[in-house]
């Protein structure tokens, strides 16, 4: 029930909210949606059967491509729905999840990654030279027609088809978890010879397993073809396939819905900070980096981890340090941004010329609205200053937060090693 | 031995069957019949080739030569999946369950697979009373019905042992082989399992490797001796450790 509550607050948000928002943050909703359905599929491989795939940009852009097509068909005048269209990215993820995943599930782990990789890089050197399927290197065009008087003109349409979409095809993948399939794909995680030895095909099953959901991202190729009304070969990039890697790890592989997290939190990082500076991919990548170092589960995992004992939980004595441990936190972000942009700075393009000009001496430079001095002492202890307090504090905050979960853990084996009848007397 | 049992088709046959691993012939052409409801041991020195016999029975790789047939039927060089559909289940001398899984779930993956319902994709699991009511018998027969929430890779050894036994079960084959089922257990333990593996195998085929020779002469009709990759002898337990020939190449070592 408390579930079913926060999902429908978080439902009626997503309802209500975004007619007030401005186009750019309806857009970065849209993306987020996508993301979010496609990291969904991508998860369903590693955290449901534990495959791990590399080259999920390939199911993602088909479906992507197909919807282009139906909606180009449509704009010459076919008689189907607009906002059926993802149906086509569904058919043609599926089609190609069977032939890709009947190759790619013959091996497991690293062989099953690298033949995933490699059928994805398939895509993306052959597409450019395949002109009619994927229109060359331009790519391929098409208008979102008219429904039903549904104009699909405006953005904020877009989003509620994209919404519609994403939570039909997200609930349908989590009662797939709820079907027999869906725990004989545990199964298969855990260990595929004893599957077979008890009367399955686990070849068959994996490529289903894959079919389904190369068929989901498909589905979100679709709903980015039906938003962009453009895609081309880049939709088959490694950079593609492996932001659904990141994503998916840093929301959380091991929670049903922690992708969610991951990808909204990258989708909105990536809207917010791309225009702020040019370092932001680096800063993804620490952000996954400090992300598997020390909360391996992911977002989600974090926050079912918290879910989980909410009972036990003394907020009065958590959140003194936890809020320690975000001061910490920001105090260490403040130096490694300051680092990172000075750096920047000082070895990007423009300040060698500058030092040209200068002749050879330093040149004072701007950031952050202030002006610094290369060559002076403040500039390079401020940064160190700050990872410096900053790190003490972490440490602290992370010795009262871990003392805190010891001291729960020690309860709870306390109390499950206690016999009944003297827990009965006591 | 009346004339009507040896008349009676077995429900295990093997017909010179041989297994080389490279220049190694591990499997030096077998022949071995096991009648329908019988519970029948294989025992034999370490690297005798009883582990690679029941590999090659369960499919797991196929004979390099010879036949093996289920009931009349070959099921050599077939695929584990499809010797298990055509009845005969296998444990596992080291325990190959699902550890991530509740024991429940161990069972029930075997119990969707007898029902036919391998790859159902459109129904709830948890409507399923059916399935799910047979799993909890299941789960009842191996002594484990308390623990049917826990996750397999926490129960102990000998509660893993025992489900290990009914994974075995649940695909519902009558034709059941178990790979050294008390293995690294306590005595007690030991008799637990005897008990347990002889109400379960009631009325199914039952072909087991054995070590400790206390389990064998309690639980089985027959026992088979296989020594460098062939059978010594066949008989009963009695006749078997009267044998001299056995005595030289296996029992009297631990006798001694």
């Amino acid at each position: 029930m408390r579930n079913i509550s926060i999902l429908v607050a978080i439902l009626a948000l997503a309802i209500a909210v975004p007619p007030f928002l401005g186009i750019a943050w309806q857009n970065a909703l849209v993306n987020v949606l996508i993301a979010s359905l496609f990291a969904l599929a991508f998860n369903l491989l590693i955290g449901q059967a534990g495959l791990l795939s590399f080259g999920h940009a390939a199911y993602f852009g088909i479906g992507a491509f197909a919807a282009l097509h139906l909606m180009i068909a449509i704009e010459d005048g076919l008689a189907f729905p607009t906002p059926l269209v993802p149906l086509a990215g569904a058919a043609a993820g599926l089609l190609v999840g069977i032939v890709a995943g009947y190759f790619a599930t013959m091996r497991s782990g690293v062989y099953f990654a690298l033949v995933t990789l490699a059928i994805a890089e398939l895509f993306h050197s052959l597409a450019p030279h395949l002109q009619g399927l994927f229109g060359g290197e331009s790519g391929v065009s098409s208008m979102r027609m008219p429904w039903q008087g549904i104009i699909f003109g405006s953005l904020i349409e877009v989003y509620y088809l994209t919404l519609g979409w994403v939570l039909t095809c997200g609930l349908a993948l989590w009662a797939y978890t709820r079907t027999p399939f869906g725990r004989l794909t545990l199964a298969l995680r855990d260990n595929e010879q004893r599957v077979q030895f008890l009367g399955y095909n686990a070849h068959a099953a994996k490529v289903i397993v894959f079919a389904v959901s190369a068929m989901a991202s498909g589905v979100a190729g679709a709903l980015l073809a039906i938003s962009n009304e453009t895609a081309n070969y880049s939709l088959f990039a490694t950079d593609v396939s492996a932001q659904v890697v990141l994503q998916t790890f840093v929301g959380g592989s091991t929670v049903f819905f922690g992708p969610v997290f991951g990808a909204a939190a990258f989708t909105l990082f990536a809207f917010l900070v791309s225009d702020l500076t040019r370092s932001w991919v680096f800063y993804q990548g620490l952000i996954f980096v400090l992300v598997m170092l020390y909360a391996p589960t992911g977002i989600g995992g974090v926050i079912a981890y918290h879910a989980r004992h909410r009972r036990q939980l003394d907020w009065s004595r958590l959140a003194g340090p936890y809020a320690l441990a975000l001061v910490g936190g920001l105090l260490v972000a403040a130096g490694v941004v300051y680092l990172t942009e000075t750096v920047a700075v000082l070895f990007g393009e423009g300040y060698a010329v500058r030092m040209r000009d200068a002749g050879g001496s330093l040149p004072r430079y701007d950031l952050f609205g202030v002006s610094w001095d290369p060559a002076g002492i403040l500039t390079w202890l401020l940064p160190l200053i700050l990872i410096g307090a900053g790190g003490a504090v972490l440490v602290r905050a992370r010795r009262s937060i871990a003392g805190f979960w010891n001291r729960m853990g020690r309860t709870e084996a306390l109390a499950a090693a206690t016999p009944e009848p003297a827990g009965g007397t006591a | 031995m009346s004339a009507a049992t040896t008349m009676e088709e077995p429900a295990l046959r093997l017909a010179s069957v041989t297994k080389s691993f490279g220049p190694i012939e591990v499997i030096q052409g077998v022949d071995l019949d096991i009648r329908p409801g019988e519970r029948h041991a294989v025992i034999g020195p370490n690297g005798a080739g009883k582990s690679t016999l029941f590999n090659l029975i369960s499919g797991m790789f196929p004979p390099s030569s010879g036949d093996i047939r289920l009931n009349g039927r070959s099921i050599a060089g077939l695929s584990p999946y499809r010797i298990n559909r055509a009845g005969l289940a296998r444990s596992f001398q080291i325990t190959n369950i699902f550890h991530r899984l509740s024991v429940f779930e161990n069972l029930r993956i075997g119990v969707l697979a007898r029902h036919g319902v391998r790859y159902g994709l459109f129904r709830s699991i948890a409507r399923m009373r059916r399935v799910n009511e047979e799993t909890a018998d299941v789960l009842e027969r191996v002594g484990l019905a308390a623990r049917g929430a826990d996750l397999a890779g926490d129960l102990t050894y000998s509660e893993q042992r025992a489900l290990e036994i009914g994974m075995t079960l649940t695909t519902g084959a009558d034709v059941i082989l178990l790979d050294e089922p008390t293995a690294g257990m306590s005595r007690e333990e030991t008799a637990e399992a005897v008990a347990l593996i002889r109400s379960v195998t009631q009325g199914k085929t039952l072909l087991m490797v054995e070590h400790d020779m206390s389990v064998v002469f309690s639980l089985c009709d027959r026992v088979s001796v296989l020594v460098y990759g062939s059978i010594l002898a066949t008989d009963t337990p009695e006749c078997i450790s009267a044998n001299r020939d056995v005595q030289e190449a296996y029992l009297g070592k631990e006798a001694s």
